[in-house]
């Protein structure tokens, strides 16, 4: 053989790798950063941020504390979040345990079902509960009328809270799944045979084990609970109540009648901080899960357990919750989008109608609000790919000092509710010269939507790239390539599966986001959701139920083409 | 092809120090080994050496190119030192096939289709895996897997071939096969090669010299046989295969003998060594080299059997001599209770200190 001592790949003119390691955490800093500066600084300014004579102030949060009513809000956010908690905690657990580790009949399906709620807003998800237990509701009637009296009452706190709860329990149930159906068959087998029966070894062995899940679960569903707008909105409005956000949404919408800025940006603050904390506790409570994980190489499932004759009672429990919470749901929405008023008192057939569809299609704004959220949605989520696995491969698989900074502030969007990310954009692009010209257009929402998503495609591409073992980068440097090639080549190939999953969470984040939009969409880039917010606002139920029932179907029909033709793994 | 020069080559991670000070010359064509319990730095120099990991200080150099001489902005990244190497996992891509596994280096090199075709048959045939080009990796068996991991070090002509366990994945038979293979292979290539185990019966059936370290240091770097035969401390001994350790104190030091008492105060001939301040040391002695003696003379003992354990090609005897136990290795049964043992002085190698660990 003949000697090639001074020949290794060619030098290049210039370290590219490091012009994007450099180039893609400035664009992170300022794009994590750009939202929630403005917000910061409007907090402490006694006129609109972009008024040059803006003079230092606390007395913004003087001003939102003597705000009437202003304690009430804070604790109707608190015990909305806690009870939103408690309740898909409960729900979501049991969920998990009975669907994947007995032998309940129909678990498979009704495990498909319970997950539902995942892919659409809550928002349609309010509307539906609405449309079937609202004071008027398709049930509410249909209970008073037949049995005499509907005792619930969503227009209250505690109203909301459950509904928010039962729209919520579907996380739980998919993390804790997660971890019953992935412990190691041998603990518990090793728990049998040291005496334990089948009921035994599951409790004591398999159900501590889900405690890592129920923790990060629990934690998340809180801060869900006190970022949650359309719940609130929809049954807080009607009666009174206020939370944080709905405090902000209202406040932040009529900044244009009557200037708060300051009040909005106190309030924004102290969100912020509760959420962030929140956040950290939860990587906090996280640490030391490891003694938890189970999953060993070898792919087995655990045995189901034999509920016997219970079986028929769980399934009635099981069946029930998902007839209730998630059928009837999805049901009245379908329902209520074809007929012209949805009562048990008149027969479906006698008011049945295609208006809804009919004014939603021949409307300008409705077709452009769909149209804008599928191009949001379609290219929002591949340039929210790229991006994301840009950044986790810095985080993970590259040389650059900075890359643990790089992903603290690119998960840093977990702690930055949806209404605030949507303010502080909107702040931003009023504040900073030059962004002017993408002010009302769908570029600041994929903006917007991307670094929001940012944690949800980083958890479903991170963990694939961790299976991918580091030797295999290494071969590719020793072979000759840079840190680019080796990814664009070699990585990226590998992480293809993961890459479409990425895709496809984000898109279907997209296409369900309203409340980042709320102040960042104006006449023209309308999407969906916002279209549906305003709508319910004016209670023209028709075509909040028709737009619904296309965003269900749009949703639906992706997931379907996504899991087939792509291969996406979308929650489970 | 080229020599390998690493002088006072010292990673440190934070406080803890992988490896310390080594210096290492490994000419033109020379099949070194890094030998060493896990965790001694052996691999960790052999990244250091490919650039896939940082050192802290010292020098590396491929002939007269300096890979690495302590000043970060001088190290030479891993793409650009034109190395091959092999991994224990092998890393072979998934989703290219053989060819293109082997493809990819040479493209980056900006090599011509043809050229490439020509240079991977090659390689390809070096291994004996031509008929395999177009299979993916999961569809080759691990010996295969391994050949082809080897192709693809070797397509680009590199002066200098790295191996990190490259053998540890295959079984016991196929393992002994690929040794003989991958060292007339390398013979045939004249291929510089560091080669890193933790098998010492491979180290000493491949290796021109081999390098013992232990806890970042090297310990000692020889012939296989003068590593086997007179280890240069108590940790070669004991690590390269395997040895009694006899507690004695000196009782005479010369130049081409020396006398020492053992614990049952029988007196033994040994091979010149160093005893500790206080006069005590050990004697290492290699069960195998310990013969049963038919009449009582110099560096005899007798010993009651304790322990039979029969191993197939070999009996392996523990015996006691008062406060004296050691294994002896016989190829005939003993019925006995007890033996006449012989103890040749050469077989004795004296040291200062037990090996740690033991």
């Amino acid at each position: 053989m003949t000697d090639l001592t001074d020949a290794g790949a060619k030098r290049p003119a210039f370290d590219r790798s490091r012009l994007i390691f450099w180039g893609v955490s400035l664009l992170t800093v300022v794009l994590v950063g750009g939202p929630i500066l403005p917000i910061i600084l409007q907090a402490f300014l006694d006129k609109p941020l972009y008024d040059a004579a803006a003079g230092f102030t606390l007395g913004n949060f003087g001003r939102l504390f003597s705000e009437p009513g202003v304690g009430r809000i804070f604790l109707n956010t608190l015990y909305f979040g806690a009870l939103t908690m408690v309740i898909a905690q409960l729900f979501g657990a049991v969920m998990a345990v009975l669907v994947g580790r007995t032998n309940l009949p129909g678990r498979r399906w009704m495990g498909e079902v319970f997950i539902w709620p995942l892919f659409v807003s809550n928002l349609v998800i309010a509307f539906g509960w609405f449309t079937m237990y609202g004071p008027s509701g398709f049930l509410t009637l249909a209970s008073r009328t037949y049995l005499g009296g509907a005792p619930w009452n969503l227009y209250s706190v505690t109203g909301m809270g459950i509904v928010a709860g039962l729209s919520q329990a579907p996380l739980t149930y998919l993390m804790c799944l997660a971890a019953v159906t992935k412990a190691d068959p041998q603990l518990e087998d090793a728990a049998r045979s040291a005496g334990a029966g089948p009921f035994r070894a599951l409790w004591s062995v398999t159900i501590p084990m889900i405690r890592p899940a129920m923790i990060y679960s629990a934690v998340l569903n809180f801060v869900i609970g006190i970022e949650m707008l359309a719940i609130p909105l929809l049954f807080g409005g009607p009666s009174g109540i206020q939370t944080v956000t709905t405090f902000l949404y209202d406040k932040g919408i009529n900044a244009a009648v009557r200037p708060e800025y300051g009040i909005v940006g106190a309030a924004a603050i102290l969100l912020l901080i509760v959420v962030a904390l929140l956040v950290w506790l939860q990587g906090r409570l996280m640490r030391g899960a490891g003694r938890f994980v189970t999953v060993r190489g070898k792919a087995s499932r655990p045995s189901t357990l034999d509920l016997g004759p219970w079986k028929w009672a769980a399934f009635a429990f099981v069946f029930g919750f998902v007839f209730l919470t998630i059928l009837s749901i999805f049901g009245g929405i379908f329902l209520r989008s074809v007929v012209t008023f949805l009562t048990p008192l008149i027969p479906i057939w006698k008011v049945l109608t295609t208006g809804n569809f009919e004014l939603v299609l021949n409307s300008e704004t409705y077709v452009r609000s769909i149209v804008n959220s599928v191009v949001v949605s379609v290219v929002g989520a591949a340039i929210g790919t790229f991006f994301i696995a840009v950044i986790a491969l810095i985080a993970r698989r590259s040389e650059f000092g900075f890359r643990r900074p790089l992903e603290y502030v690119a998960l840093f969007p977990r702690a930055l509710p949806g209404i605030i990310a949507g303010l502080g954009f909107f702040y931003a692009v009023i504040w900073m010269p030059g962004l002017d010209a993408i002010r009302g257009t769908i570029f600041v929402l994929i903006l917007a939507f991307v670094v929001r998503y940012i944690p949800v495609g980083f958890g479903a591409i991170a963990p694939a790239l961790a299976q991918i073992g580091e030797e295999l980068d290494r071969g590719a440097r020793i072979s000759g390539a840079d840190w680019w090639t080796t990814v664009t080549r070699i990585i990226l190939p590998i992480l293809k599966p993961a890459l479409f999953s990425c895709y496809a969470l984000l898109f279907i984040h997209f296409f369900k986001e309203y409340v980042t939009a709320a102040f960042l969409y104006q006449p023209g880039s309308e999407i969906i959701g916002t279209t549906m917010l305003q709508l319910v606002a004016q209670g023209d139920n028709g075509p909040v139920s028709a737009l619904a029932t296309i965003q269900v179907i749009i949703t639906a029909l992706f997931v379907f083409l996504a899991r087939r033709l792509l291969g996406a793994k979308i929650y489970g | 092809m080229a020599d390998l020069i690493i002088e006072n080559l010292t990673i440190k991670y934070g406080e803890v120090t992988a490896v310390e000070n080594l210096s290492i010359n490994v000419p033109s064509g020379e099949f070194l080994t890094l030998l060493g319990p896990s965790g001694c730095g052996k691999s960790t120099t052999l990244f250091a050496v490919a650039g896939l990991n940082h050192a802290t200080s010292g020098t590396i150099r491929v002939g007269d190119r300096i890979l690495f001489n302590g000043d970060p902005k001088a190290t030479v990244p891993p793409e650009r030192r034109n190395i091959g190497l092999v991994f224990q996992s092998y890393a072979l891509w998934p989703h290219k096939t053989v060819a293109d596994n082997l493809a990819f280096p040479l493209i980056l090199r900006k090599m011509g289709k043809s050229e490439r075709e020509e240079r991977i048959r090659e390689a390809l045939g070096l291994v004996e895996m031509l008929p395999y080009a177009e299979r993916f990796p999961f569809e080759l068996s691990g010996g295969q897997q391994q050949r082809v991991a080897l192709a693809r070090a070797l397509v680009y002509r590199p002066p200098l071939l790295l191996l990190d366990e490259p053998l540890s994945n295959l079984d016991a038979k196929l393992r002994e096969r690929a040794r003989v293979w991958l060292r007339e292979l390398q013979e045939r290539l004249k291929v510089t090669t560091v080669y890193v185990t933790h098998d010492q019966s491979e180290a000493l059936a491949v290796s021109d010299r081999i390098a013992v370290m232990s806890m970042g240091r090297m310990r000692q770097l020889g012939a296989p046989r003068e590593i086997y035969e007179t280890p240069a401390d108590s940790f070669v001994a004991d690590f390269i295969g395997s040895s009694n350790f006899l507690d004695g104190r000196m009782i005479e030091s010369g130049v081409d003998h020396a006398l020492v008492e053992l614990g049952d105060g029988t007196r033994l001939t040994t091979a010149p060594g160093r005893a500790a301040a206080d006069g005590s040391l050990v004697v290492a002695v290699r069960p195998e080299r310990i013969s049963v003696a038919t009449a009582e003379g110099p560096n005899t003992l007798r010993a009651k059997v304790e322990q039979k354990v029969y191993l197939g090609s070999v009996w392996q005897y523990v015996v006691r001599s008062g406060p004296v136990e050691f294994r002896i290795q016989t190829t005939f049964e003993i019925d006995a209770p007890e033996v006449l043992l012989h103890i040749p002085a050469e077989a004795c190698a004296l040291f200062a200190e037990t090996p740690v660990g033991n």
